[in-house]
């Protein structure tokens, strides 16, 4: 059943990110097959799958970092805009907010950073650097808990 | 016992012998003079201690171990100019020169600095930060005992700055403005140090602050980038960074693909998952980046009872669905009413009770939906009973 000698904590960001991702993918049950063709279906399904790794991961740490904070609540702002579409039918225009850092750093790379890493639009170089280090970190654990599991299931 | 250093080392040694004590009583009343200068201004002193030249050369004969004659009195004003501490940022303002610190570490540190004091909203990291950087350079110094080379550029700084009196009494002129700045004790006031030979006006001390910040965060940035060792500069580093984070954003897409096409009867065992896929696999493929410190310090549990506590809390949690009452009915029923009392107790000592626990159950209840298998959850059942039993005997 379990090997022993095999330590598990379960407090690490690895295991609450696991075990929440998990859970996500076995509540999107097996939908009615629409209408619209397979790839259709595998897009939304990798989109909604992709959505949950992010939103899982980000729950997992908490509302501790900036980047957490910010993507959490893209989400939620997307998934109520979502909601909102498709019982109104309301259009919505997209506003787009820019925000203008301080131009000293360089440009392109560091606006490229500020749009990978979430919530990077609105910070300082500095803050923005502490938060791209704990989002790749955060963002290699997710990597390998999909990967592990994704192995996992094509055997 | 206000009394000058100088006067205290004199009481000491009895008139005229300076070399006749010994270190460690020099340090002891240097030590004491330090907690002295503390309560009183530091200004009026300054010129005493800055004339004092025998301090210094104790503080170099405590690392190299050797009597040198003397720049040792430079030592000794920037000893007195420290400015911050990593121990006492609450009192940094009034503390205006008089640091409490070590011997050792008032030895080698900074040397040939003005400190400057401003404030600032992150007060508390920028203090924080110059402290780290002040105790690494402690701390380095303090280490590389036979580094003498060390000693000699900091003796050069020191020497730069303070062999002409002219340069003394300047700098106990800002020194003495700096004291009157800090009469001003607000508990956010950073302690930044200008460089010999660089500005020392306020905006270009917080650029140099904001740099140095940035610089540490790149340097931490480039153990966590893999293969980042060989490019240099900033330019570069941010260009390997972003390169690193788009190709993780796009492993997640494509995983998630991968994912989507897999079979959506996704046959959950989770003990299985947790126990043999996740944990093992990624410690083996994990390098040492967020989830090192994780793994080498693991809460070690009972791992057998533990998977199984999982299983079974999974299982147990919610009471509601038809489809557990229906696994519950296969147990025997005075076995099932301590079970949940087990499952409360080992819950709670295992993680807070999170709904997504109660979906976790949801899972298993999809799976026996799918396979109408007992034997499935048969086995954490078994474990829990037995383990129960073990609860209910303890």
């Amino acid at each position: 059943m379990t090997p022993k000698g095999v330590s598990l904590n379960p407090n690490s960001r690895k295991t609450k990110f696991a075990r929440r991702f998990i859970f996500a993918l076995s509540r999107m049950r097996n939908p009615i097959p629409v209408s619209s063709s397979i790839e259709e279906e595998v897009r939304t399904r990798s989109h909604k799958i992709k959505i949950a790794a992010y939103l899982s991961m980000a729950r997992a740490v908490g509302s501790r970092r900036a980047w957490s904070r910010a993507l959490l609540f893209k989400l939620r702002t997307r998934a109520r805009r979502h909601n909102m579409i498709i019982r109104r039918r309301s259009f919505r225009l997209k506003k787009k907010r820019i925000i203008k850092n301080d131009p000293q750093g360089e440009p392109s790379q560091t606006k490229k950073l500020r749009q990978l890493v979430p919530g990077g639009k609105t910070m300082d170089m500095c803050s923005l650097l502490e938060e791209t280090a704990h989002y790749m970190t955060c963002l290699a654990t997710q990597v390998k808990v999909m990967q592990t599991i994704a192995d996992h299931f094509a055997k | 016992m206000n009394r000058a250093l100088p006067e205290m080392l004199h009481c000491l040694s009895g008139p005229g012998n300076g070399t006749d004590i010994t270190v460690l009583e020099r340090q002891r009343t240097r030590v004491k003079w330090q907690h002295q200068e503390q309560q009183n201004y530091f200004v009026g002193n300054f010129q005493d201690l800055v004339g004092d030249g025998r301090c210094g050369s104790v503080l170099r004969h405590v690392v190299t171990h050797s009597v040198k004659p003397d720049p040792g009195f430079e030592m000794n004003s920037t000893i007195t100019r420290t400015s911050s501490c990593p121990h006492t940022e609450a009192q940094v303002a009034p503390e205006a020169k008089g640091k409490v610190s070590e011997p050792a570490e008032k030895m080698s540190s900074t040397v040939g600095r003005e400190s400057y004091k401003k404030r600032k909203a992150d007060k508390v990291q920028n203090t924080k930060v110059v402290a780290e950087d002040d105790a690494k350079d402690k701390r380095s110094k303090v280490c590389a005992e036979e580094g003498e080379s060390k000693i000699t550029t900091e003796q050069t700084r020191t020497k730069n700055t303070t062999t002409h009196p002219n340069n003394r009494e300047t700098s106990a002129d800002t020194s003495r403005e700096n004291s009157k700045a800090s009469e001003v004790q607000k508990p956010d006031y950073i302690h930044v140090r200008a460089r010999r030979g660089q500005a020392t006006d306020s905006h270009s001390l917080a650029e140099r602050v904001r740099r140095e910040k940035i610089s540490e965060r790149m340097k931490y940035l480039q153990d966590l980038v893999p293969g980042c060792n060989k490019v240099t500069g900033k330019a570069g580093m941010l260009d390997e960074i972003i390169n690193y984070v788009q190709s993780l954003q796009r492993q997640v897409e494509f995983l998630s693909m991968k994912l989507a096409t897999v079979n959506p009867r996704l046959d959950f065992n989770i003990e299985d998952l947790f126990a043999k896929e996740i944990f093992p696999a990624c410690s083996a493929n994990f390098p040492t980046i967020g989830s090192s410190s994780e793994m080498t310090n693991p809460a070690y549990l009972q791992i057998n009872p533990a998977q199984q506590m999982v299983a079974c809390c999974g299982l147990e949690m919610g009471v509601n669905t038809p489809d557990l009452m229906a696994l519950r009915r296969t147990i025997s029923a005075p076995v099932s009413l301590p079970e949940t009392y087990f499952d409360a107790s080992c819950f709670t000592q295992l993680q807070p009770p999170s709904t997504w626990d109660a979906d976790l159950q949801n899972l298993f209840n999809l799976d026996s939906n799918q396979g109408r298998s007992i034997s499935f959850p048969s086995q954490p059942f078994t474990g829990s009973i037995e383990a129960s039993n073990l609860k209910m005997e303890t």
